[in-house]
């Protein structure tokens, strides 16, 4: 190796971008070089020498300030036209040019599938044509079962599309049963009616968490889904623990967060993301009974270093008496439990 | 500038997403689903590969709820990563209301410009890589005013002395030290203003951000060998400013 190419390797060396084959072969070259060894003093004299310029943490108000009026900008923003969104999806479309075999492939799927469609559509209006009593009957026989023709069982034809859904505006119980009725909006406001059994009832609970119309909704929703979890139920269906967690990470009602904690109880032994909840819920809440609660959740895994160290913390720091008397406790009888 | 903010290089693919970040975590069905989905496989990855799976399950599906034109999930993302844009345009024009203004056009840039984002690379590179063009042109401009970069100015309009501000538990009880300190710290802020923007650029973010060439050559959109090349030349400048400071 030359002293050109070993001071090059130097920087990279002293900013650890040498790869280990590399430094090994400098060390070599260094410890015959005695000018290549003072230029790597240079160099690190000079990475210490920058670090006095030191990169400052920008304070909080600046991240606030800054937030607030990216914030109002986004709100003026005006919404994108027809055209705009058109050319967006252009421009879209042509940077994914390289999923083009693929895109054919499924234009030709939808081109043949249409095609069926249509056929059986032109079917159907002629033998419409052909035989007028028979509609009649047909739709007769279609008409729901129920009294209330507005409230339909759900079946998987009548499954809604949970991205059309806008909110949750009810969720009622059927007394001494397993049923509820879940009122949902789409473009037009729609209730059904099934076992919390059914997947598509369990979907329409959940999404009851995130898109409730009114606080009430939420808290039946939340309610429903933990009652469920604690009955060793639900916890496993899609999105139903996420649910929970988000309800009592951001709920706003403390009833709400409550419900929440108590649902994923049984879910603390075994699951890490649950118990980072609660251990958060136990460091951040700002209801001292929820985090109470969140203490007699987290006993029976307290051997956990995370959760002894939180409790720790927390009676030892804690601003609340109580809050600090009830860790104390349970930490006291951790060697017992041992 | 559409281009600069809606291609990423293909290498950059297999780049983790570096989620140091200090922004609130928010939860996700999809992350959820994808930590469950490694637990039902047996998959015996380290707690801490798991909780970066995740992460990024959460973050793609953010940058997807937000594509598809959610305020709240691009509100999560400006969130996400605020706290490092804000740093590193505060170091490298040593402006608070420069940085904000970097801040502020790069997110409206990254919202106006989200849908073309194809997940080719981190959304951390595409965001650093609209910052850093931001504050090369920012840093452009300013050649022909030189500032001095060891004064911000605040929002109020103030003057505030960054190397002041540097918080050094020595120099309380040693004032001739702070001095000389801060003495030190203009010089160096004076000879990386000589920089090539370019130059500034890469050694801000390799020495300053402590980020990979790799890394830093796809941000800047160049190579690695290239970005190599700029800290060498970045170095070897600064040496010759600070000589008689050794």
């Amino acid at each position: 190796m030359n002293c050109e190419v070993a001071h090059e390797r130097i920087v990279l060396a002293v900013w650890g971008e040498l790869a280990d084959e590399q430094v090994h072969e400098l060390e070599r070259h260094l410890a015959i070089c005695p000018e290549c060894g003072r230029e790597r003093e240079h160099v690190k004299a000079l990475q210490t020498l920058a670090s006095a310029h030191a990169v400052l943490e920008p304070d909080a108000n600046l991240v606030a300030r800054a937030h607030m009026r990216l914030d109002e900008a986004l709100d003026a923003l005006p919404a994108k036209s027809f055209v705009e969104q058109l050319l967006a999806r252009l421009s879209g479309g042509f940077n994914g040019l390289k999923a083009a075999p693929l895109a054919a492939a499924l234009l030709l799927v939808a081109g043949v599938c249409g095609g069926a469609a249509g056929g059986y559509q032109m079917a159907v209006h002629r033998i419409a044509h052909a035989a007028p009593t028979q509609p009649a009957a047909l739709q007769m026989a279609a008409l729901p079962q129920e009294s209330n023709p507005a409230i339909k069982p759900i079946q998987s034809a009548a499954t809604p599309e949970m991205d059309k859904v806008a909110n949750i505006s009810e969720i009622v119980e059927v007394p001494n049963s397993r049923m509820v009725e879940v009122r949902y909006n789409q473009m037009v406001p729609q209730q059904v009616r099934g076992s919390l059994d059914d997947p598509a009832i369990q979907r329409l609970v959940t999404l009851g968490s995130q898109r409730a119309a009114s606080d009430g909704v939420r808290y039946n929703s939340v309610g429903l889904l933990a009652a469920e979890c604690r009955a060793g139920r639900g916890c496993n269906a899609p999105g139903v623990r996420n649910a929970l967690m988000m309800a009592l990470r951001y709920g706003q009602d403390e009833q709400v967060r409550e419900k929440a904690l108590v649902g994923l109880e049984p879910l603390v032994a075994q699951d890490i993301q649950v118990r980072n909840a609660i251990l958060e819920t136990l460091m951040n809440d700002s209801d001292p009974r929820i985090r109470t609660i969140s203490i007699s959740i987290l006993e029976p895994v307290e051997g956990d270093t995370s959760v002894r160290e939180v409790l720790y913390t927390v009676s030892t720091q804690d601003e609340n008496p109580q809050i600090r008397d009830v860790s104390r406790q349970v930490l006291n009888r951790l060697p017992e439990i041992q | 500038m559409a281009t600069d903010v809606a291609e990423c290089p293909i290498s950059a693919m297999q780049k983790p997403a570096p989620f140091v970040w200090h922004g609130r975590r928010v939860e996700s069905s999809a992350g959820m689903a994808a930590t469950r989905a490694m637990d039902e496989t047996g998959g015996k990855l380290s707690a801490e590969e798991r909780e970066r799976q995740l992460m990024r399950a959460q973050e793609a599906e953010l940058i997807r709820a937000a594509q598809a034109g959610s305020r709240t999930a691009f509100d999560a993302l400006v969130r996400q990563y605020e706290h490092q844009v804000l740093r590193l345009a505060l170091h490298l024009t040593g402006s608070e209301h420069e940085a904000e203004d970097i801040y502020q056009e790069a997110f409206l840039k990254a919202f106006r410009y989200l849908g073309n984002f194809r997940f080719e690379c981190s959304f951390y590179t595409w965001i650093y890589r609209i910052v850093t063009n931001l504050c090369l042109d920012q840093m452009r401009r300013r050649k022909t005013r030189r500032e001095d970069a060891a004064v911000i100015v605040d929002h109020s309009g103030d003057e505030i002395d960054v190397l002041a501000a540097v918080s050094d538990n020595r120099s309380f009880s040693n004032p001739a030290r702070e001095l000389e300190r801060k003495a030190l710290g203009e010089r160096i802020a004076a000879a990386l203003e000589k920089l090539t923007p370019r130059e500034k650029m890469v050694f801000e973010l390799k020495h300053y951000q402590g980020l990979r060439l790799r890394t830093i050559g796809e941000m800047l959109n160049t190579t690695e060998e290239t970005a190599k090349n700029t800290l060498f030349r970045a170095t070897k400048k600064l040496r010759a400013q600070l000589a008689e400071l050794r």
